[in-house]
């Protein structure tokens, strides 16, 4: 198993490395970009033997994959940054927070492989979310362009809610494994509809009032759709209801009507969607940007180092991908989103081969939270949705995200690590047999 | 369990289906309405991040245009820098994201820019891995000191307004093409505005672009229409001072009458009535036009990089009536030429008939050095025969030591050439000058024009300031040549 996996590594930091040894030639920059390959391929080299030795049986291409997204980020944000006055350590700053979300994966797999001890917690880390989102209103919080979703402790900004997610996730999946056999059964019908038992939606509903008091005070929509749309796929996942779907998104969507029409940020963001070309050089400026970068690319993209992204407002963090279908072009662009599929692929799969019911959930939760917030945020680079402020994991430029990020990864590792360890014992037995 | 996990994959999973599509609209589809929308400053991004080739002077060193190098906020940039200046913007234009480009900037554009097919293996390896492509450089066959010569005696004439050009005779190389007043193309973007509202046309090329009436210069052409038809320089005329045609009384210039002439001194002394009389009697309408074409008359020649307004006679050939071709013979009328045509024509004597295609690139070089054209001179047609065109180039020289046109002389060798005092009525008339030399071996052939710089003074001379410049670049040149 350990041979399997290291093929695709390799291959996963060559490809980082190409990018960096690409951006010498395309920028004429000198030394810092081998610097940086040779810095990311230790880290993730040092961060992948110790998995593998902690967890020789998880899964064997999580990974890989996240040492080659998180290295086309660094790349990225390198390029996008270098010669920018005042953004010239970005890439630095995420090296950095690369290396700490590496020690944090670490020590989840050190600590963490009983991981079943953080549903006996389930309450406490709800809780905890919950003071987590509510700390941005503390004096520690503050803003960024209008969204009130940053804290800072000393010199460590980070956004909570990136935290809080995850917490979520882990209370949903205890919760729900817990009462899944009674939020199924209990239903009576209505008009042919099965309504199920709203005692035990009650958390269900808390968590979503809290996700629209974000859309509220927040204004971070993007966190908000993950917290309201994550919850309900679980609940699908856990009960196969439909209706609970139904309620949700009724619920979802009265929800938005209102917002849509209380805040003006929420139009906006509507109307620039609709028909950015009413106020070009406006509302309207940062979606044609990145619009036109991404038409730039073509099928092969421009190259790398050779497009002109950097007019889009806050490229190295919303709007990377635009970035990246620019310069590496629609087979590029193609390539990393196959990439991100592969990751939603693989934790699925963690989901369907776990044992017990809150496993299940707990992969599943984390899997389609990841899914999720590409869909949302390639799809609003993309003009398919409503732009929404979030980050692409792992590639975009944030630490909170790139931490998060791969805390998302060490949970689903630490997963599969029972299922790959039972299903290695099957063999054994089987061939001793 | 299972069953929903694996159903909920199979939505995310159309949902990446979905953005590749998305993607593949923008990125295929709409690719090309998205590049040219008029909110899209891209292409003129790249185009201000790619540095464009140089434009040098024909001796390959002196910089007419580079690209500098400049950092901004947004990276780095390149500004269009000219060295040469006012003197060499006829030639070389401006280029500017705001308000386009002229001149060689445009007229090579493909080549400066570096989109022309790659020529270069350097060049095909960075196009497919979609590097960087700087332009590749262009050389003219501009002679530097020429066109500060042509450029300086235009400025110094009393109107300061005209054009000048100066070519080698055997190649078609342009060696000077000037129009006065010139400007800087180096602050284009600030002054556009301003040189755009001139009213001297500061941005026109007057040497290429604009049609004057080539007065008494256009008697080279009609004189070769004479030989062709059988006059021979000796063949003797009567000038009793006027002709008259239905409804045109043809007269001299200063109304002179000179009596008994052979047809050679009526080229010297430049007798409209008897060019009129051997027009109407000898040559012809169809003859004359047709030699008019020969020499390049109605063709814009469109291979030529600069844009060039095609010379004109007026009227269609078959609609002359003798004042017509009374009038054209002496290059009045609707005759309309510039100093780049009638240059030419001059070049086409010199070169014992034959006219050469006219060419100001020399080669054009890979950003280093390789040499990716270069391009032979061609001969365009035969204009007249061998014999004829060295008859007519005896006349030539006949204009300047019978005519005595001392100012025109060049020490040391033999000069032919032809005078032209264009009326251009209300104002003064264009003093023009055509000529090449050494007569003998030519090695160079220029025109001359200075717009209302004919003005007639108190004696009725009209003033030939066309002249001394023409000789300045002549004697210039073929000084150069020695050292």
């Amino acid at each position: 198993m350990t041979q399997r996996a290291t093929s695709p590594m390799i291959l996963a930091l060559l490809i980082t490395s190409l990018g960096f040894a690409t951006l010498i030639f395309a920028q004429e920059a000198a030394s810092p970009p081998l610097i940086y390959g040779a810095y990311y391929t230790g880290t993730l080299f040092v961060l992948y033997l110790g998995v593998r030795l902690l967890l020789p049986h998880s899964d064997v291409l999580l990974l890989p994959i996240v040492t080659m997204l998180t290295g086309i980020g660094l790349v990225m944000i390198f390029r996008l940054t270098y010669d920018i006055e005042g953004a010239e350590n970005l890439a630095t700053t995420q090296a950095i927070w690369i290396l700490v979300g590496s020690g944090a994966m670490f020590i989840i797999v050190l600590l963490f492989r009983n991981y079943h001890r953080l549903f006996d917690y389930k309450y406490l880390l709800a809780l905890g979310a919950v003071a987590l989102i509510a700390s941005t209103f503390t004096p520690f919080g503050y803003e960024v362009n209008g969204a009130r979703l940053w804290v800072a402790i000393g010199p460590v900004n980070f956004q909570p809610s990136e935290f809080a997610r995850i917490a979520l996730v882990i209370f949903f999946a205890g919760y729900l494994a817990e009462k899944r056999d009674v939020m199924t059964a209990t239903s009576r019908t209505v008009l042919g509809i099965q309504i199920p038992a709203l005692k035990y939606f009650g958390p269900v509903a808390l968590v979503w009032a809290a996700s629209l008091g974000l859309l509220v005070f927040e204004k971070d929509l993007g966190s908000s759709l993950l917290f309201f749309a994550v919850p309900l796929f679980m609940l699908y996942a856990a009960t196969g209801r439909i209706a609970y779907v139904l309620l949700g998104t009724v619920l979802f969507s009265v929800g938005s009507l209102v917002t849509y029409f209380l805040f003006g940020h929420v139009q906006l963001r509507v109307q620039s969607w609709l028909d950015p070309w009413e106020d070009p050089d406006g509302t309207g400026f940062q979606i044609l940007q990145s619009i036109f970068n991404i038409a730039d690319g073509g099928l092969t993209g421009t190259g790398l180092g050779a497009g002109f992204s950097q007019t889009i407002p806050e490229v190295e963090t919303d709007f990377i991908f635009s970035a990246i279908a620019s310069e590496l072009g629609l087979l590029g662009a193609t390539a990393v989103l196959l990439a991100f599929l592969a990751f939603v692929y693989r934790g699925i799969k963690i989901s369907l081969l776990a044992e017990d019911e809150a496993s299940k959930l707990l992969a599943f939760g984390l899997t389609a939270m990841f899914a999720l917030q590409t869909l949302v945020i390639v799809g609003g680079v993309t003009k398919a949705i409503p732009l929404t402020g979030i980050t692409l994991p792992f590639v975009s430029y944030g630490g909170s995200s790139v931490v998060g990020s791969f805390i998302l990864t060490a949970l689903l590792l630490v997963i599969s690590e029972k299922a790959g360890k039972r299903e290695a014992e099957e063999t054994l037995y089987e061939d001793g047999a | 369990m299972n069953a929903h996990v694996r159903r909920t994959f199979y939505l995310f999973a159309a949902g990446f289906v979905a953005l590749v599509g998305m993607l593949a609209y923008w990125q295929v589809y709409a690719r090309e309405s998205l590049a040219n929308n008029p909110q899209n400053g891209l292409q003129t991004q790249r185009a201000l991040e790619t540095p464009r080739g140089l434009i040098l002077a024909g001796d390959g060193e002196t910089v007419l245009a580079e690209s500098v190098r400049r950092k901004t906020e947004s990276g780095r940039v390149y500004d269009r820098v000219y060295p040469g200046g006012e003197a060499f913007s006829s030639v070389v234009g401006y280029w500017s994201t705001k308000y386009g480009a002229t001149g060689i900037e445009i007229g090579q554009n493909s080549e400066l820019s570096g989109t022309a097919e790659p020529a270069t293996l350097d060049a095909l390896i960075n196009q497919m891995t979609g590097g960087p492509q700087p332009g590749n450089n262009v050389v003219l066959t501009l002679d530097p000191e020429l066109q500060r010569i042509a450029y300086e005696g235009l400025a110094a004439t009393a109107t300061g307004r005209g054009s000048a050009m100066a070519v080698d005779p055997k190649t078609g190389e342009i060696l000077a093409l000037v129009s006065y007043p010139s400007y800087d193309p180096n602050n284009i973007d600030e002054n556009f505005p301003e040189l755009a509202n001139d009213p001297t046309t500061p941005l026109y090329n007057r040497a290429t672009q604009s049609l004057y009436p080539p007065g008494s210069t256009f008697k080279v052409i009609t004189s070769a229409a004479a030989l062709k038809a059988g006059v021979r320089p000796s063949d003797e005329f009567f000038d009793p001072g006027f002709l008259d045609t239905p409804g045109y009384r043809v007269v001299n210039y200063q109304r002179k009458d000179f009596g008994r002439l052979t047809f050679a001194e009526a080229l010297v002394f430049s007798v409209n009535v008897i060019f009129a009389k051997i027009a109407i009697k000898e040559v012809g309408p169809e003859l004359l036009y047709q030699t008019a074409r020969d020499f390049g008359f109605g063709d814009p020649y469109d291979d030529f990089p600069l844009p060039v307004s095609a010379s004109d006679l007026g009227y269609p050939v078959d609609q002359w009536v003798e004042g017509n071709t009374a009038q054209i013979s002496f290059g009045q009328d609707r005759v309309s030429s510039n100093v780049f045509e009638m240059g030419l024509a001059a070049a086409t004597v010199a070169n014992d008939g034959v006219m050469m295609d006219p060419r100001i690139v020399r080669e054009v070089r890979s950003p280093d050095g390789i040499i990716l054209d270069r391009p032979a001179p061609s001969t365009r047609h035969r204009a007249l025969d061998v014999g004829t065109a060295q008859t007519l180039n005896g006349m030539m020289q006949g204009v300047i030591t019978t005519g005595q046109l001392t100012e025109a002389e060049v020490p040391g060798v033999e000069v032919a050439g032809k005078t032209g005092t264009a009326e251009a009525p209300p104002g003064q008339p264009h003093s023009w000058f055509v000529a090449f030399a050494p007569a003998e071996d030519p090695e160079i052939a220029v025109a001359v024009m200075v717009e209302n710089g004919g003005e007639i003074g108190p004696q009725g001379d009209a003033a030939t300031p066309a002249i001394p410049i023409a000789q300045d670049i002549m004697e210039a040149y073929l000084k150069g040549e020695g050292r």
